[in-house]
């Protein structure tokens, strides 16, 4: 296995709308793919059709060799929504500890030590309800984290998230893709583009263009990400 | 500055007006729900009580009276009852009466012995032995009320014919001697409506909870995640089912304690069977919850369920009128509310000492409702998302 997933032509309709309309792509094992694209464009569509949430309309979707949906490949992916998808009436570690135990395998070790990980030690027993927004965010990653999924898949993981967290959480992205691990990112925050390994500029629902950020710049001779992504935009367009 | 005052009251209101009138089903609901809900009340209170069937076993062998005749008091009494719209007479022997009353052919039987006429030539003064099945207070008024109209009619008649001295009605010569089936003389309207208001109570606050909780699920994306995890709907489903279930029962079970201990009821069957039921209530409920979550899409709306789930079960399960009084246009209604079902077994064990054996129909049909409402539930925490 070389590609952790495999999209292809999929399709993606919403009564009228066409969320996705015939996009491919491919993301090897350990990269973290970064998806970039304005809001509506279709991201989360296609964050939710990898997790098997959505089945294409048409195409096929792969995770780790699985056509999906499928129920038991599920067990080897974490995924972290762009709202804090949190039960607040209960704790940090019960949070983490349900969605552990969802998943299946995870002792209370494996809890502990991935709630030191979000830097949340001193809250594991507060109710998340209590928490500030940022905290949520950490915890939800945590929720994400804690049965060691083959991949991950973060819907704007950093959104509300202080610049310090934000380091804090990729590097421990980087630990992870070096043990194998591989992570698809959707933002629209360019910075955070710049750490992926690979982007995808996601415009009306198909895939505008392909490749690392320094390609991507090179191809439109532009400085920034945000150029570059217009330029794409345009040629299109044209 | 007066001006501006009431320039922003008045548009707080438009804005509340506007947010309102964008919720359609809201609207539509607070008009048409109350008139709905009216109608179905008009149409049970307005429906005729439905004639109660009267089992007659007359061995009545006359008397002859003079210048009048041969003459039957009970068969005067029979014609009267046949008269009046209470009652339907079913003629019976003593043999069958037993069996009339178990299956529900008659309510009620009133038994005539051959010297009833002539005791009464007598002594002036006879007694009529009624046995009624039991179960529904309701019933047992309406035909003893039925019966006593009926002789004093009859002795009326017998007066005018024969000279005899009127009656007087705060020392009626005719007096009717209850006995039961089920139940007996102590059994009151508490007894009929207590087990089935728990069932009720149960259902209600189940149902409520559950679409509360599954809403906010919905709302707060967890289930979003929850379904991102190899869980299957129906472990969902089952899992909420369970949960909830601990809760429903402690409540059911104290309830039932409550009414037993502190208020008294009598019942004449297990209490367990009754919480087996009541299980099965939780079942229905706890999916139909889950099912209906994904109509609501706030908590306001849920709150509209009440009306259009609940006041229907209130009305038509058998919880006031029984489901064969109802009028015949809502009958078939009942018959698609769990509640129903449930309410007739609960009142067959705690009234009728009916056993596991003879109510596993109606647990057959509980169960048949829960796995149908457990299979809609699940298939609408897929519909949410794929």
């Amino acid at each position: 296995m070389i590609d952790a997933v495999v999209v292809e032509n999929v399709h993606k309709a919403f009564g009228s709308i066409q969320a996705v309309r015939g996009l491919s792509l491919r993301v090897p094992v350990g990269q973290v793919y970064g998806l970039l694209g304005p809001n509506g464009s279709g991201k989360t569509t296609l964050i939710r059709l990898i997790a098997g949430l959505l089945r294409a309309d048409g195409g096929t979707v792969r995770v780790l060799d699985a056509p999906m949906p499928d129920k038991a490949v599920l067990a080897q992916v974490g995924y972290m929504t762009q709202a804090h998808a949190l039960y607040n009436d209960l704790t940090v570690r019960e949070n983490v500890g349900f969605f552990g135990a969802m998943a299946g395998g995870v002792t209370q070790a494996r809890i502990d030590e991935v709630i030191a990980l979000v830097d949340l030690a001193e809250r594991a027993d507060s109710l998340v309800g209590t928490l500030s927004g940022g905290m949520k965010q950490r915890v939800s990653l945590a929720c994400a984290l804690v049965h060691r999924p083959r991949l991950l898949l973060l819907d704007e993981p950093t959104v509300g998230v202080d610049p310090q967290l934000r380091v804090q959480f990729w590097q421990h992205f980087r630990r992870l893709t070096a043990e194998g691990v591989t992570i698809i990112v959707s933002s629209h925050v360019m910075d955070e583009a710049e750490r992926c390994d690979r982007l995808g500029f996601i415009r009306q629902g198909g895939l505008l263009a392909e490749g690392s950020s320094a390609e991507l710049r090179q191809r439109t001779g532009t400085t920034t990400l945000e150029d570059a992504f217009l330029c794409f935009a345009k040629g299109a367009a044209q | 500055m007066n001006a501006n005052h009431s320039n922003r009251t008045l548009t707080l209101a438009g804005r509340v007006i506007r947010q309102i009138a964008r919720d359609r089903r809201t609207v539509a609901l607070f008009l048409v729900v109350p008139m709905l809900v009216l109608a179905l009340g008009a149409l049970l209170l307005r429906s005729e009580a439905g004639a109660v069937p009267l089992g007659v076993v007359n061995h009545d062998e006359g008397v002859d009276v003079l210048l009048v005749g041969h003459v039957s008091l009970a068969e005067r009494i029979v014609a009267a009852l046949e008269e009046g719209e209470g009652v339907i007479v079913v003629p019976l022997s003593a043999a069958e009466a037993d069996e009339a009353l178990r299956t529900g052919q008659v309510r009620g039987v009133a038994t005539f012995p051959p010297e009833f006429s002539a005791g009464f030539a007598q002594a002036r003064r006879a007694t009529i032995p009624l046995r009624l099945e039991g179960s529904n207070p309701t019933d047992a008024l309406s035909l003893k009320g039925n019966l006593t109209r009926a002789a004093i009619q009859a002795l009326a008649g017998l007066a005018s014919l024969s000279g005899m001295p009127a009656i007087d009605m705060h020392d009626l010569p005719i007096t009717i001697e209850t006995t039961y089936l089920y139940g007996g003389a102590e059994y009151d309207l508490l007894d009929f409506f207590a087990p089935v208001y728990i069932a009720l109570i149960v259902f209600f606050f189940v149902f409520l909870l559950t679409t509360v909780s599954f809403l906010r699920e919905r709302t707060q994306g967890t289930i979003e995640r929850l379904l991102a995890t190899p869980a299957s709907r129906l472990e969902i489903a089952a899992g909420y089912m369970l949960g909830f279930m601990v809760f429903a029962l402690a409540q059911a079970g104290l309830l039932l304690l409550f009414v037993v201990i502190v208020v008294g009821i009598h019942y004449a069957g297990s209490l367990l069977i009754v919480f087996l039921v009541l299980a099965l209530v939780v079942v229905t409920a706890v999916n139909l919850g889950i099912f209906l979550s994904t109509f609501a899409r706030n908590e306001f709306q849920v709150l509209q369920f009440i009306p259009l789930v609940i006041f229907p079960m209130v009305l038509l399960s058998g919880l006031i009128w029984p489901v064969a009084d109802l009028p015949d246009i809502l009958r078939p209604f009942a018959y698609v509310l769990p509640l129903t079902y449930a309410n007739e077994a609960l009142r067959d064990v705690m009234i009728k000492g009916r056993g596991l054996g003879e109510i596993a129909p109606l647990l057959g049909v509980l169960i048949l409702f829960g796995v149908g409402m457990l299979a809609l539930a699940a298939a609408t925490i897929r519909r949410e998302v794929a």
